[in-house]
C-alpha cells in the first residue's frame, strides 16, 4: 500500500442550516431526512462516485427515536446510495461526528476502504437531551456523582476555577455573534449550507445568529444553571437542529478521480479528563494530536474550537495559549448553534475549508465532550 | 332539542373589545366555531390577548383553535353564522348602521342579538325590517363572560318564540349560563339594582365617615359580594360608574328612586381624572404601592383623597353579626347604622321593581347572585330581615312601601319539602327547575339522608342512585368520610344502581383534613396517621372496584385527596369550572391515597408518549412535583387528572342530573376496571429524576425541602427498588406511596409546611 492510499483527505463539506430547536424552521424535519438531504448534496457537489463508498458513518449524541435505528444505514437508503455502501452509527456525545471522521481515517490507514461519508445530526427538537428513557446507574451515580453531571455546571466549574467573569464570557459571546453575522452577510456560509426542503418550504439560512446582541443585552439574562453563577443562555450554545457531513477518502482516490482536496488529516486524538470540567477536554486532546503531528501550537494557523460555553472555550484558549484572532474565524457554536452530533463534522469541515480559503497551512479542530473528554484533529492544507 | 329550538352550529361575534372577545372565547369553550370581527386587525390582536389573559377566558387550546378572526370589511363572512352577536360601542346610530349591513348578508332565519347593557330593544330595531325584528333579541353577558354566570335575555313581542327558546337552551346548556328573562327596561335587572346599590353604598360610606375598609367589611356578612363595594368598583373600573349612571338617568322613570340617591361625588371624579380608575388604572380605592421589592396595600382616605396604608378593621358589629343580618342592622354602632341604611334602601328599591323589570321574584334573586356575585338575592336577604321589619323601616324613613313589601309575607317558604315563592297576588307557587336541572338542595329539603355521619351524608336522588355528599368544613376529607364511603359502596352494591359523589359547596373538596394529620403528628401518633393513609387507600380502592358505577361530579376546586377520589371513580362528570390537581408537595407531602398510582397508570396507557420505562414516569413526576392544578375541566383532561372520556357539564345546575345520567348509562352490565400493572424503571430512573431536581435546586428554582419532597415523589413513581423487569401491582405502588408518605410526614420541614398552610393559607417555601 502506498502512502497516498492510506492518507485520509477531506474532499467535501456540507451542512444544513442550523436553526433553533422547537421554534426553528427545521423543528418539524426528521433528523434522518435532514442528514440524508445533506449527504445527497455533499455527493452531488464533490462529484465522488457513490458506488465507491465503503461506509456511511453517522454520529449523534442521543441515538434513539428518529435518530436511532442505525441512522448510518437509514441515511444510505434515504439518500438512494447504492446498497453496497454500508452504514454505521457512532456515539461520542458532542464528539460523535468528529469520531466518524477519525473512524474513516483509521480505516483508510488500515487499507479498509477508499471513500467514506462521515457526518452527524441532532434534532434537539425531536429527540430531547438525555433521550426519552434516561435510566442511569445508581451505583455509579452514588460513588462517582460527576459521571452524570449536567453540562452547564461544568461550565460554571471552569468559570470558577479559571476566574472567568461574566463580562469576559459575554464579550466572547458578542464577538462570536459578530463574526457569525459578518460571515453570513459576507457569503461565507453559502458554499457549505445545503438548503433543506421542508413542509414549510425551502430553508437555506441559519436561524440562531443574533447579530444585534450586546454586553448590555446579555447582562440582563439570569444565570441558567446556578443561581449564584455566571453562565447564562446568552453565553451558552443554544439547543439546535442541524446536520453536517464531510467526505473522506484516500489521497490516491482523490487524485485518481480528480477530486478537489480541502485538507489532509494529519493527526487525531481523543483524551479523557475530569467530568466536572469536561469543557477543558480539548486541551489534552489537542496536545496529543499536536505531538502526533510533530507540531507545536505555533505551527497552527487557525483553530476551530467548539463553543459549548463561552467560559469553557475561554479556559481552553487560556491553557492552549491560543490567539483568539485565529479561533473560529466565522463565529462558533454560541452564535451558530450546537446540534450535538453534527458539530464535530461542522468544525472539522469548516477548518478544512478555511485552510483552503485563507491559505494557512495547519488547522486544529477540537471540541469538548460530555462525561469528561476531548477530541482533536490536525489538518494540513493540500 | 326542546320546543322549537333551532340548531346553532356556527356563531359570529361583531366587536372584539373586552366583552366581544370574551364572549367569542366562551362560545369556543362550548365547542362552537366562532368568527370574531372588528375594525382592521383588531380581532386578531384580541385573539392573541385572549390566549395570554389571566384569569383565562379560554378553557383549552382546542377552544382557541375554534376562533377565526377578520375585519368588518369582510362582513359577508357572517353569512353562514346561525347566531350573530353584536358587541360594538354603545351608540345607537352605530348599532343601527351595523344592523343594516348585517341584514344585507345574514342567512335568513339566523338569530341576531345585541350585548347592549343600556339601549332598549325597541329603540335598537325600530328601523329594521320585520324579518330582522323577528330574529332579534338582547343577550346581555357579564364581565368576564366565561366566569360570570348571568345572561339576561330580553325579547320583544315581535321576536319569534323559537329565537327565545333557542337562545335560552343554548346559553343554559352549552354556555352554562343562568338565563334570566328580563323586561325591556333600563339596566335590565342586575345593573339596575347593582348600580343603585353601589351608588347608595358609596354615598353612605362617604357621608357617614366610614373608611373604605370598614364599608367593605360591613358588606361581608351581607354576603354581597366578597370584594366589598369599593373592591368591586375597583374591579369593574371607576370610570364606568358615571357612564352607567348617566345612561340610567336619561332613561329611568321620573319617580325612580335612583334619581334621589344619585350624586356627583367630587372624590370619584377627581380619581378618574387622575387615572386612578381601579385595577386597570394606576390604582383605585385600593392600590398596591411598590416600594422597592416591597408591595404595600394602600386605601384611599375618603375624606382627604390621599392614599394611606390599608388596615384590616375589626368591627364589633361585624363580629356580632356573624351570619345573622338582623343583628348587624340593629347594632348600635356606625357600622350597624351603615349596614341598615344601605340595606333598607337597596332592598326596598329591589322590591319596588317587580313586576316592572321581571315577572317574578326568583329571577331578580338569580340575576343578583349570578351577575353581581351576591351570596343571596335581595328577596332572600329580605327574608333574613323580615319583610315586616323592612316595611316598617321604609315607612319610618318616609319612603313609599312597595306593594310586595306591604304584604309583610316571606318571599320564600318550604311546604312539604317543596320550595315555594311569593307571587304578586300574594299566593305561593312552587319554584320550578328547568328540565335537566337537579339540585341536591331541593332533594335535601324533601327527604332525610339514607346514611350520615359527622363529615358526610348520603341521599337518594331517585332511580336507584345515591348521592354521596361531603359535609365537613370546606369539604375536607377525613376518616369519617372514608368510613361512610365504604358503607355507601357496600349499600349501593347490595341494593342500588350506583353512586354520584357530589356536593353543592363552592369547592368540591380542598383535600385532606390537614389539621387532623398535624394534630396526630404533634403527638407522634404515627400509627394513627398511617392508618388514615391506609384507610383512605382502602376506601378509594373500594370506589374503583365497586360492582356498581361510582361517578364523581366536581365543581370548583378538587385538590389533593379531592382529586384522588375522582381518579378512582368509574367515570367523572365534571363541571367545566373544575380546578383539580395533586397539590400535596405544597404541604411537604405526596399523594398518598392512590394519586401517584392512578396518574402513573393513565400516562402509561397514553399512546401519545414514547415507549419505554421513563416517559410516563417523567410526565407524572413533572405534574405531581410541580403541583399542577388545571384551570378548567378540559385542562384536567390534558393533565391526565380526568380521562378523555369523562364528561364536562357547562352549567353548574345541571351537573348532578348529568352525573346521575352517567351512572344510569354505565349501570347496565357494569364491570369494574381491570387493575393496572406497572413496569417501572427502579433506581436507575429515580437517579435520572433526582439529577433533574438537583439541577432545579442549583438554578434556584427549587428550595431545599422541594428537593427532599421531589425525590420522595421520584422514589414512588419509579417503583422504589423495583427492577425494570418486575411487574408491580397497584397494591405495590400504594404501599410505596404509604411508606414514603410516612417518611415525609415525620420530617419537621414537611410539618412546618403543613402548619404554615393551615395558619396562613399559603405555601411555605422552605
Amino acid at each position: 500500500m502506498s502512502a497516498s492510499q492510506t492518507q485520509a483527505v477531506i474532499v467535501g463539506f456540507a451542512r444544513s442550516p442550523f436553526t433553533p430547536a422547537n421554534r426553528g424552521a427545521l423543528a418539524r424535519v426528521r433528523p434522518d431526512d435532514l442528514m440524508a438531504q445533506v449527504v445527497r448534496a455533499l455527493l452531488e457537489r464533490t462529484g465522488a462516485k457513490p458506488e465507491d463508498i465503503e461506509d456511511v458513518i453517522i454520529g449523534c449524541a442521543f441515538p434513539e427515536g428518529e435518530q436511532g435505528f442505525n441512522i448510518g444505514r437509514i441515511v444510505g437508503f434515504l439518500a438512494d446510495l447504492p446498497i453496497t455502501a454500508a452504514g454505521t452509527q457512532v456515539n461520542r456525545w458532542c464528539g460523535s461526528s468528529m469520531s466518524a471522521i477519525h473512524m474513516a481515517a483509521g480505516a483508510l490507514s488500515a487499507g479498509a476502504g477508499e471513500l467514506f461519508v462521515c457526518g452527524g445530526v441532532e434534532s434537539m427538537s425531536r429527540v430531547p437531551m438525555l433521550g426519552f428513557n434516561p435510566v442511569l446507574n445508581p451505583k455509579l451515580s452514588k460513588e462517582k456523582p460527576d459521571s452524570y453531571i449536567g453540562m452547564g455546571m461544568t461550565a460554571e466549574n471552569l468559570a470558577e476555577r479559571y476566574q472567568i467573569d461574566r463580562p469576559a464570557q459575554q464579550a466572547f459571546a458578542v464577538e462570536s455573534q459578530r463574526r457569525a453575522a459578518a460571515a453570513a452577510s459576507g457569503g461565507h456560509f453559502a458554499d457549505e449550507i445545503v438548503p433543506i426542503m421542508t413542509k414549510g418550504g425551502l430553508v437555506s439560512e441559519d436561524g440562531c445568529i443574533r447579530a444585534d446582541t450586546s454586553q448590555e443585552a446579555l447582562s440582563t439574562l439570569k444565570p441558567a444553571f446556578l443561581a449564584t453563577g455566571t453562565v447564562t443562555a446568552g453565553t451558552s450554545s443554544p439547543l439546535t437542529d442541524g446536520a453536517a457531513a464531510v467526505l473522506v477518502c484516500s489521497a490516491a482516490y482523490a487524485e485518481k478521480h480528480d477530486l478537489k482536496v480541502l485538507a489532509l488529516v494529519k493527526s487525531m486524538a481523543v483524551a479523557g479528563c475530569a467530568p466536572d470540567v469536561m469543557g477543558i477536554g480539548p486541551v489534552p486532546a489537542a496536545r496529543k494530536a499536536l505531538a502526533r503531528a510533530g507540531l507545536g501550537m505555533d505551527a497552527i494557523d487557525l483553530v476551530e474550537l467548539n463553543e459549548a460555553f463561552a467560559a469553557q472555550a475561554l479556559a481552553v484558549e487560556r491553557d492552549l495559549m491560543l490567539d483568539h484572532a485565529k479561533v473560529n474565524l466565522d463565529g462558533g457554536a454560541i452564535a451558530l448553534g450546537h446540534p450535538l452530533g453534527a458539530s464535530g463534522a461542522r468544525i472539522t469541515g469548516k477548518a478544512a475549508s478555511l485552510l483552503a480559503r485563507t491559505g494557512g497551512r495547519h488547522a486544529l479542530a477540537t471540541m469538548c465532550v460530555g462525561g469528561g473528554q476531548g477530541t482533536a484533529t490536525i489538518l494540513e492544507r493540500a | 332539542m326542546e320546543n322549537g329550538a333551532m340548531d346553532i352550529q356556527r356563531c359570529a361575534v361583531l366587536g372584539a373589545g373586552l366583552m366581544g372577545a370574551g364572549i367569542a372565547a366562551h362560545l369556543a369553550n362550548a365547542g362552537l366555531p366562532v368568527l370574531l370581527l372588528d375594525m382592521e386587525d383588531r380581532a386578531n390582536s384580541a385573539l392573541e390577548k385572549l390566549k395570554k389573559a389571566d384569569p383565562q377566558p379560554l378553557m383549552s387550546t382546542d377552544a382557541a383553535r375554534l376562533i377565526t378572526t377578520g375585519s368588518f370589511d369582510e362582513l359577508e363572512r357572517i353569512a353562514d353564522a346561525d347566531w350573530i352577536i353584536e358587541v360594538i360601542v354603545e351608540d345607537l346610530a352605530a348599532k343601527r348602521a351595523l344592523y343594516d349591513r348585517i341584514d344585507a348578508v345574514r342567512k335568513p332565519g339566523s338569530i341576531v342579538s345585541s350585548n347592549t347593557s343600556t339601549i332598549p330593544l325597541r329603540s335598537l330595531v325600530k328601523k329594521q325590517s320585520a324579518a330582522f325584528q323577528a330574529d332579534f333579541a338582547i343577550t346581555h353577558f357579564f364581565n368576564p363572560p366565561r366566569y360570570m354566570r348571568l345572561l339576561e335575555l330580553v325579547v320583544a313581542p315581535e321576536t319569534r318564540p323559537e329565537v327565545a327558546d333557542t337562545l335560552t337552551a343554548l346559553c343554559d346548556v352549552r354556555l352554562g349560563k343562568g338565563v334570566v328573562r328580563c323586561n325591556d327596561t333600563p339596566g335590565f335587572i342586575a345593573n339596575r339594582i347593582g348600580t343603585y346599590w353601589i351608588t347608595a353604598a358609596v354615598n353612605e360610606a362617604i357621608e357617614r365617615g366610614l373608611t373604605v375598609e370598614e364599608a367593605d367589611a360591613v358588606h361581608r356578612p351581607m354576603g354581597i359580594p366578597k370584594t366589598g363595594v369599593f373592591g368591586l368598583v375597583d374591579l369593574v373600573g371607576l370610570d364606568l360608574m358615571p357612564l352607567v349612571s348617566k345612561s340610567l338617568l336619561t332613561s329611568l322613570p321620573e319617580q325612580d328612586d335612583f334619581r334621589r340617591v344619585f350624586k356627583v361625588q367630587p372624590l370619584l371624579m377627581r380619581m378618574i381624572e387622575q387615572g386612578n380608575t381601579g385595577r386597570k388604572g394606576k390604582g383605585g380605592f385600593y392600590r398596591m404601592d411598590k416600594r422597592g421589592a416591597e408591595r404595600v396595600k394602600q386605601a384611599i382616605d375618603l375624606a382627604t383623597g390621599e392614599y394611606r396604608t390599608s388596615t384590616k378593621p375589626r368591627l364589633e358589629a361585624v363580629d356580632a353579626a356573624r351570619r345573622d343580618l338582623s343583628v348587624l342592622v340593629k347594632h348600635p354602632s356606625p357600622a350597624g347604622g351603615y349596614a341598615k341604611a344601605v340595606l333598607v334602601q337597596v332592598l326596598a328599591y329591589a322590591a319596588s321593581l317587580v313586576p316592572e323589570i321581571a315577572s317574578d321574584i326568583p329571577s331578580v334573586d338569580e340575576a343578583m347572585r349570578l351577575g353581581y356575585a351576591w351570596g343571596q338575592g335581595p328577596f332572600e336577604l329580605i327574608d333574613k330581615l323580615g319583610a315586616g321589619w323592612l316595611a316598617d323601616e321604609v315607612a319610618q324613613a318616609g319612603m313609599a312601601v312597595p306593594p310586595l313589601l306591604a304584604m309583610r309575607k316571606p318571599f320564600y317558604r318550604v311546604e312539604a319539602g317543596q320550595l315555594e315563592c311569593l307571587g304578586l297576588d300574594g299566593a305561593y307557587t312552587a319554584v320550578k327547575r328547568a328540565p335537566g336541572v337537579l339540585l341536591l338542595a331541593d332533594v335535601k329539603r324533601a327527604a332525610k339522608p339514607v346514611l350520615r355521619n359527622g363529615s358526610a351524608a348520603v341521599w337518594d336522588i331517585g332511580d336507584g342512585v345515591l348521592c354521596f355528599e361531603f359535609t365537613s368544613k370546606m369539604n375536607s376529607i377525613d376518616p369519617e368520610i372514608m368510613a361512610l364511603l365504604g358503607k355507601t359502596v357496600a349499600l349501593a352494591a347490595k341494593s342500588h344502581t350506583g353512586v354520584v359523589i357530589y356536593n353543592e359547596g363552592e369547592n368540591f373538596s380542598v383535600g385532606a383534613n390537614l389539621g387532623l394529620a398535624l394534630f396526630a403528628a404533634n403527638v407522634a401518633a404515627w400509627p394513627m396517621i398511617e392508618e388514615m393513609v391506609g384507610g383512605g387507600q382502602a376506601a378509594y380502592k373500594g370506589v374503583k372496584y365497586s360492582p356498581v358505577p361510582v361517578v364523581g361530579a366536581p365543581s370548583g376546586m378538587a385538590l389533593g385527596g379531592g382529586c384522588e377520589i375522582l381518579m378512582h371513580c368509574s367515570a367523572v362528570q365534571a363541571h367545566a369550572e373544575t380546578y383539580t390537581g395533586l397539590v400535596e408537595v405544597g404541604v411537604g407531602l405526596l399523594p398518598g391515597w392512590g394519586g401517584c398510582k392512578e396518574l402513573l397508570a393513565r400516562w402509561q396507557a397514553n399512546p401519545a408518549l414514547p415507549r419505554g420505562p421513563m416517559p410516563a414516569v417523567a410526565k407524572a413526576f413533572e405534574i405531581i412535583s410541580t403541583a399542577q392544578v388545571s384551570k378548567s375541566a378540559a385542562q384536567a383532561q390534558g393533565l391526565g387528572y380526568l380521562r378523555p372520556t369523562d364528561g364536562i357539564t357547562m352549567n353548574r345546575d345541571r351537573l348532578l342530573f348529568d352525573a346521575k345520567a352517567k351512572v344510569l348509562a354505565l349501570a347496565p352490565g357494569y364491570a369494574p376496571p381491570k387493575p393496572a400493572e406497572y413496569r417501572l424503571p427502579g433506581p436507575g430512573g429515580r437517579v435520572a429524576l433526582e439529577l433533574a431536581v438537583d439541577g432545579f435546586a442549583a438554578q434556584g428554582k427549587a428550595t431545599p425541602h422541594d428537593v427532599v419532597v421531589s425525590k420522595a415523589v421520584a422514589r414512588v413513581l419509579t417503583g422504589g427498588d423495583a427492577d425494570a423487569l418486575d411487574t408491580l401491582t397497584e397494591d405495590d405502588v400504594t404501599t410505596l406511596e404509604r411508606t414514603t408518605f410516612m417518611s415525609l410526614m415525620r420530617n419537621p420541614a414537611s410539618l412546618a409546611r403543613t402548619e404554615h398552610m393551615l395558619t396562613t393559607g399559603k405555601p411555605l417555601r422552605n
